[in-house]
């Protein structure tokens, strides 16, 4: 063990360590796994942002808009940011406890079951077999338990990591990734046992699973790379420990109560929609507590962020999640819901989370770890060229489909035809379509870094002088 | 080295697990039970066997993403018929309320739409019914034949929207399709106590 590594600091020899140059590996094949996804799961948004528009493009049974649309959302969620977060959660855990990854064979595993998950799932959805059109376990079970095991065996590496630690403290990056491992478990065997899933009954499970899908699994590997990140890049203690702790907590009683306010208005029991709208609210303490201790964290800095690859990512990532998740809370309130519940306005919201917040940390992630892992950077300009067109492209999108559900909801209060809501929104679905287009030139020339961070030749030291992160987290 | 407290991994990892799955019984297993046993309602009985292979083919295209099955007791719900109430549910597994409506709700369409013809010309090309429609058209349902024959189930698809030099068969998944959204029918709830 070099004493580099027994500190936590950054390894500037990691070739001549067998064990490091594994954990450098595993790293790298689970950013270009995740990056394939990307690539192809957003690729089937746009065409299904361009089928709005032109509804008789690409008309097969192949690629109609019932089937990819199921493909997108899981495809996105497990093969992209699951497999993303992961890989960054193997590595953050290492590095914080200053050991090389546990049980690599495990990882490996986890690799591979993810992958075998998200390819069955794709063909799968493609061919028709649906778990019932449940928002984010279309998956038939006989494909989500490859998940499901990935989950597990990759809970089980971080566990073992964080237990072969130097310090005395397990450092909060690991009691949240520990956390989203836990809980995505217990969450998977909860929405897979069909028992007490019949008719009404299966939307209190769904409502339960959607939501706890997002908030228990993505926003935990999230909120872990950044605790580590933030810190090691700024070179600076993080704000507030115990704010990461009070956020931990409380995220962890509010947010699994939350889910009913999907199906406001709907036969559910009325006071179990109000019990998880007054949670919804309750969820601002967690939100505000970790966006705040992050921004509070950067305060003060902004000209390093501005000559950073990767603190950009993060600066946009940690606004959006306090814009996105204080949108939901608002969003819950039953006045509010009566216009734009079931409109476009909650496509926006799931893109303002799921993108703005949760795939811009990933990649505030990936641009800050993967070159100090393999020694290998990408060109500044196109980092620079990547996060003006996700920026762009996601505000925009989030802004013209927040308009379109504005103002089918409106017509819908104003009694007029039906169509007549489809007139109205179809000028801001040529919009995402636009949108959709930048985010996806944004993603090809991500792939492209990611291969410059990977395969290609080392282009020269990587900030020889990177900061330890003991002394960051100020140990 | 002996750790305590939340400094060992299997204290954070035992009471975040407890706490978690103790939620999850309280707010999602317990709430399932309770409301799986739900009664039908007046008048809600089984779908027919067709109409209940037309609903696994309304699942596998993915059709509750557009359309919802589920009316909310506001005054802009009331064009799509009474409130939707649990006994309605009672014989739909796997649920399909939905979470958007970029398309109509599909609660009553049996009662607004009861004609097999309209609902077939439909599903084979929307645009054909409603002009500024942007529901994709659904071909593989049916097939396109020289000749029909004597058994075969014709489409009267209108002239501009029917293919040149052939007919249009529905398969019997589209017949099953039709069966079900046919069944989609509210049925009227005694009026509540005064």
């Amino acid at each position: 063990m070099t004493s580099a590594a027994a500190t936590g600091a950054v390894p500037t020899t990691a070739a001549t360590d067998a064990g490091v140059s594994e954990d450098v590996a595993i790293f790298s094949a689970f950013t270009l796994s995740a990056t394939g996804w990307l690539l192809l799961t957003t690729g089937i948004g746009l065409l299904l942002s361009f089928k709005f528009t032109y509804p008789d493009l690409a008309t097969n049974e192949l690629l109609s808009f019932g089937r990819l649309r199921a493909i997108h959302t899981n495809g996105t969620f497990y093969g992209w940011a699951s497999v993303a977060l992961t890989g960054l959660a193997f590595y953050v855990a290492a590095r914080s406890s200053g050991v090389h990854v546990q049980a690599k064979r495990l990882a490996w595993l986890a690799l591979w079951s993810y992958n075998i998950a998200a390819l069955l799932g794709t063909i799968t959805l493609d061919l028709g077999f649906s778990n019932g059109s449940q928002e984010y376990r279309e998956w038939v079970w006989w494909v989500a338990i490859f998940f499901l095991a990935a989950v597990v065996l990759s809970g089980i590496v971080v566990v073992k990591t964080v237990m072969a630690r130097r310090e005395r403290e397990i450092y909060i990056s690991n009691w949240y990734t520990i956390g989203g491992f836990v809980f995505t478990t217990i969450l998977g065997v909860t929405a897979a046992i069909p028992i007490y899933q019949n008719g009404i009954g299966q939307v209190a499970v769904q409502a339960f699973y959607m939501h706890n899908a997002v908030g228990m699994w993505f926003t935990f590997l999230a909120l872990g790379v950044t605790y580590y990140a933030l810190p090691l890049l700024l070179n600076r203690p993080i704000y507030s420990y115990a704010l990461g702790i009070l956020g931990f907590w409380t995220n962890l009683v509010f947010y699994p109560v939350i889910g009913a306010h999907h199906y406001e208005f709907s036969p559910l029991p009325w006071w179990f929609q109000t019990l998880a709208i007054v949670f919804s609210v309750g969820m601002l303490v967690p939100v505000w507590a970790g966006s705040g201790n992050f921004w509070l964290t950067m305060r003060g800095r902004w000209a390093t962020v501005r000559r950073s690859y990767a603190l950009p990512f993060f600066a946009v990532g940690i606004a959006y999640y306090f814009v996105g998740s204080t949108q939901g809370t608002v969003e819950a309130l039953r006045s509010l819901q009566t216009i734009w519940h079931l409109t476009n306005f909650t496509v926006g919201h799931s893109h303002l989370t799921m993108y703005g917040f949760i795939t811009f940390i990933a990649w505030g992630g990936i641009y800050g770890l993967l070159p100090l892992a393999t020694g290998k950077r990408p060109s500044i300009l196109l980092v620079g060229v990547h996060f003006w067109l996700a920026f762009l492209g996601v505000t925009i999108y989030v802004i013209v489909l927040s308009v379109a559900g504005t103002v089918q909801g409106l017509t819908w209060a104003n009694g007029d035809p039906f169509i007549a809501s489809v007139e109205a929104a179809a000028p801001y679905w040529s919009g995402r379509a636009v949108s959709g287009t930048m985010m996806l030139l944004a993603h090809l020339i991500f792939a492209y870094n990611v291969w410059q961070m990977t395969f290609a030749r080392k282009t020269g030291d990587v900030s020889p002088a990177a900061p330890s992160f003991a002394a960051a987290a100020g140990k | 080295m002996k750790r305590r407290g939340m400094d060992n991994v299997r204290v954070l990892v035992l009471s975040a697990a407890g706490i978690y799955a103790l939620l999850a019984i309280l707010i999602a297993i317990v709430p399932g039970i309770v409301l799986s046993q739900s009664p039908p309602g007046p008048g809600v009985v089984p779908f027919s066997s067709s109409a209940q292979r037309g609903r696994d083919v309304y699942v596998a295209e993915g059709c509750a993403y557009c359309h919802t099955q589920q009316v909310r007791p506001l005054a802009q719900d009331r064009v799509w018929g009474r409130a939707s109430a649990a006994g309605d549910y009672a014989y739909s597994t796997p649920q399909l309320l939905g979470t958007e409506r970029t398309g109509p709700d599909l609660t009553n369409i049996g009662a607004r739409q009861p004609s097999d013809v309209w609902h077939s010309i439909h599903l084979f090309q929307p645009r054909a019914l409603v002009h500024a429609s942007i529901m994709p058209a659904y071909p593989w349902l049916f097939v396109l034949k020289a000749h029909a024959a004597a058994n075969d189930v014709v489409v009267a698809v209108p002239p501009g929207y029917a293919p040149v030099n052939s007919v249009v068969v529905a398969t019997r998944d589209e017949q099953d399709l039709v069966s079900y959204l046919k069944s989609l029918k509210q049925q009227p709830l005694p009026s509540p106590a005064p």
